[in-house]
């Protein structure tokens, strides 16, 4: 019984083992080829020749965040459409009248956004 | 399978004209501009009476649709009839103040549109699915209405202390919804009750998922112990926001809570019987002493609204059908009477700032005594002093209590309303015994002052108009309860 | 062996344990950081995922859609409130300059 259950997991196992394996290859071929040779400016953050002007961990922009939000919303709405497109055969024409209700209303959405400056960026 | 021409579309007209209407609106004012703010406030209280005109004319008995989601009956007429008074009250007396405040964005009106929506949803719930959708479409806008002043701290800090304990009740109430899905293996309210009504003991993850969507509704009414929001949020937002939030969710909210442990969970009714009386208590003690400390008036009327709602819980508690008539009465008097005190607190005006300690209401009644006088006859109706209103309210649900036994429940609501009575008597104190040392402004402001005089108007002759809506509550209850 | 057949079959058991302590990690999450209202909206989103693994568990278990759709519904609507827990928060942060947790104190009582 339980054969036949990690039989089906054998692929997974041995590409997990190949993963593991050629990781860890590469790291010990780098650590046996590569010279060593640790120094702070190494793992100091870089900026073109000059000293960092300010913490790599800066704020963004506000207007990313917007962009952000807007996209959550309409990237998950679509969610809708795969269950209703596979099974657009079975639900008849309601089914499809409501999905345009639906597409309708986020088109509101969308004008409302649109006409409140939202989508430029300056 | 739903078919297009037998799909029956008549019990969500309403939802349909009033969502119809939110959209044109919300495209209309975006071509204009806030410029088009009191024009869209005035299209949305008239959309409100025209739903609500549409809700006076529909058929009687019960009418179920989309596949058994959406119910219709005259418990639901009436509640959304309520909602939808209180949402235009609000807005009756808030379109002037926006402006004085300068926030009078035509997202205002919109957004209370929107959410009106949401809690017409909510009352016809009748699937697990369609409570959550309308909860969410409610709550939704009114995160965004706490936060609405956006350049005042206080206000985007309400927001965000609304939002995240909003969102926390919701995560609980679908919580509880998943559990109770799983174990009794439906989301529909008859379907529940009818799995309720042939075990006589439930399995232990519906009766844990149960208390999960109870305490999801109870932080939406804001009843102790889930309380711990509402004062903050009530200071912080712009007063009209307040204003809503203090009388309109709170009426859709326990329009669900009804339905939901009377209609689907009303087989195990011992089950939560339990929860609401501890609640009740909680929020009627909590209520009157926490306010008595209170110089805000906004945070004041808070715990107010906290112990009004202990007061409302005794109804459910009693389980029966006098409780939900008694609550009903209740919270159709907290609506109105709690209206009037947010249109006077949108008066108090000074040097064209607003004011809103309990101070600054001295000396009223010798240099505006129409004001302070419905203010007094609105703190005596909230104290429940004879023959206002607000007495019969809490004789109704005390007597629903009795009825059942539950004299414990009754003792403490008899004497927490004589603590509360003490700080509604101190504000009339305030009013017609202390000297005014600078006085408010008068406000040109029809608006609140119609709601103002309507509201101490309603309290007054409520007496004579009692009976004819008890009769009208009475129907709507049988409707309820006899699904 | 009958001991390791048992760890793997994986039950309706295991799958509720993990989501509930998902919810759990949420609910914590919500009260005891201190630190950055950013992972109190990471917590909301975490409770309410907890949530859809449960309704899908039972979907599955039950051989009923109810809770597949529910679920749909929960991903949609925890969208609409993460866009909106972020703009208040903008707001918060355009007023007060920081979005630490222990600066959202401006009302007390």
């Amino acid at each position: 019984m339980e054969q036949a259950f990690l039989i089906d997991y054998f692929p997974i196992f041995v590409f997990i083992m190949i993963a593991i394996g050629i990781s860890t290859m590469a790291i010990i071929a780098s650590w046996i080829v590569g010279r060593q040779k640790p120094d702070d400016e190494k793992t100091s953050p870089y900026e073109c020749g000059f000293e960092p002007f300010e913490d790599a961990r800066g704020k963004f922009d506000v207007r990313f965040y917007l962009v952000a939000i807007l996209f959550i919303i309409f990237d998950l709405e679509v969610a809708f459409l795969f269950p209703w497109a596979v099974s657009l055969g079975s639900i008849g024409l309601f089914g499809f009248w409501s999905m345009v209700v639906f597409l309708a209303v986020l088109t509101i959405g969308f004008i409302y956004e649109w006409k409140k400056g939202a989508l430029e960026w300056e | 399978m739903i078919d297009l021409q037998t799909f029956n579309i008549i019990p969500v007209m309403p939802e349909i004209i009033m969502a119809l209407m939110g959209m044109v609106l919300l495209i209309f004012a975006v071509s204009q501009g806030n410029k088009s703010y009191r024009i869209v406030s005035w299209y949305v209280v008239l959309t409100c009476i025209t739903v609500g005109a549409i809700l006076l004319r529909f058929p009687q008995g019960v009418s179920i649709t989309f596949g058994g989601m959406f119910v219709t009956e005259p418990f639901a007429v009436f509640m959304k009839l309520l909602v939808l008074a209180g949402a235009s009250l609000v807005l009756l007396m808030s379109i002037t103040y926006m402006q004085r405040e300068k926030i009078a964005r035509f997202e205002y009106p919109i957004l209370i549109l929107f959410s009106t929506l949401g809690m017409m949803v909510m009352l016809s719930a009748n699937d697990l699915i369609s409570l959550y959708m309308g909860l969410e479409l409610q709550s939704l806008p009114l995160y965004v209405l706490a936060a609405f002043n956006r350049d005042n701290l206080k206000s985007s800090e309400a927001g965000l202390k609304y939002f995240v304990l909003g969102a926390l009740s919701s995560g609980l109430l679908l919580y509880g919804c998943s559990m109770v899905y799983g174990f009794a293996g439906t989301t529909n309210f008859i379907g529940l009750a009818e799995v309720f009504a042939l075990e006589a003991t439930p399995v232990a993850g519906v009766v844990v998922g149960l208390v999960f969507i109870l305490v999801g509704l109870l932080f939406k009414i804001s009843a102790v112990p889930f309380h711990m929001w509402s004062p903050d949020v009530y200071e912080g937002a712009p007063s009209s926001v307040t204003a809503f939030f203090a009388v309109v969710p709170k009426i859709a909210a326990i329009g669900l809570l009804i339905r939901v442990s009377m209609s689907a969970f009303g087989g195990i009714a011992e089950q939560w019987q339990q929860v609401l009386m501890l609640v009740a208590m909680g929020s009627m003690i909590v209520g009157s002493m926490a306010a008595i400390v209170q110089t805000n008036i906004k945070r004041l009327m808070a715990y107010s609204s906290i112990g009004h709602m202990g007061y409302a819980l005794i109804g459910l508690t009693a389980a029966s059908s006098a409780g939900v008539q008694g609550l009903l009465v209740y919270m159709m008097i907290y609506m109105f009477t709690t209206a009037g005190v947010f249109a006077i607190i949108l008066l108090m005006v000074r040097k064209n700032m607003q004011v809103e300690t309990i101070d600054d209401l001295a000396g009223l009644a010798q240099y505006k005594p129409l004001m302070a006088l419905c203010m007094a006859v609105l703190m005596f109706s909230m104290a429940g002093i004879p023959p206002l209103a607000g007495f019969f309210g809490k004789l109704f649900v005390f007597q629903a209590a009795m009825a059942e036994g539950m004299y414990t429940l009754a003792i403490v609501g008899v004497l927490t309303s004589v603590i509360a009575a003490y700080y509604y008597l101190r504000i009339i104190k305030v009013m017609y015994f202390d000297s005014a040392t600078e006085q408010l402004d008068n406000v040109e402001d029809s608006g609140s002052n119609f709601v103002m005089r309507a509201s101490a108007f309603f309290a007054v002759v409520f007496i004579t108009i009692a009976w004819p809506i008890v009769e009208a509550i009475h129907y709507a209850v049988d409707s309820l309860l006899f699904l | 062996m009958a001991e390791y057949e048992q760890l793997l079959n994986i039950g309706m058991a295991h799958y509720l344990t993990v989501s509930a302590i998902l919810f759990v990690l949420g609910v914590f999450g919500i009260f005891l950081n201190k630190r950055n209202m950013i992972v109190i909206l990471m917590s909301i989103e975490l409770i309410l995922l907890s949530v859809v693994i449960n309704m899908v568990t039972f979907s599955s278990y039950l051989q009923d859609l109810t809770g597949q759709v529910f679920a749909m519904f929960i991903l949609t609507v925890a969208a609409a409130e993460a866009a909106i827990g972020l703009a208040i928060l903008i707001t918060f942060f355009r007023n007060k300059g920081s979005i630490a947790v222990e600066d959202i104190r401006a009302m007390k009582g």
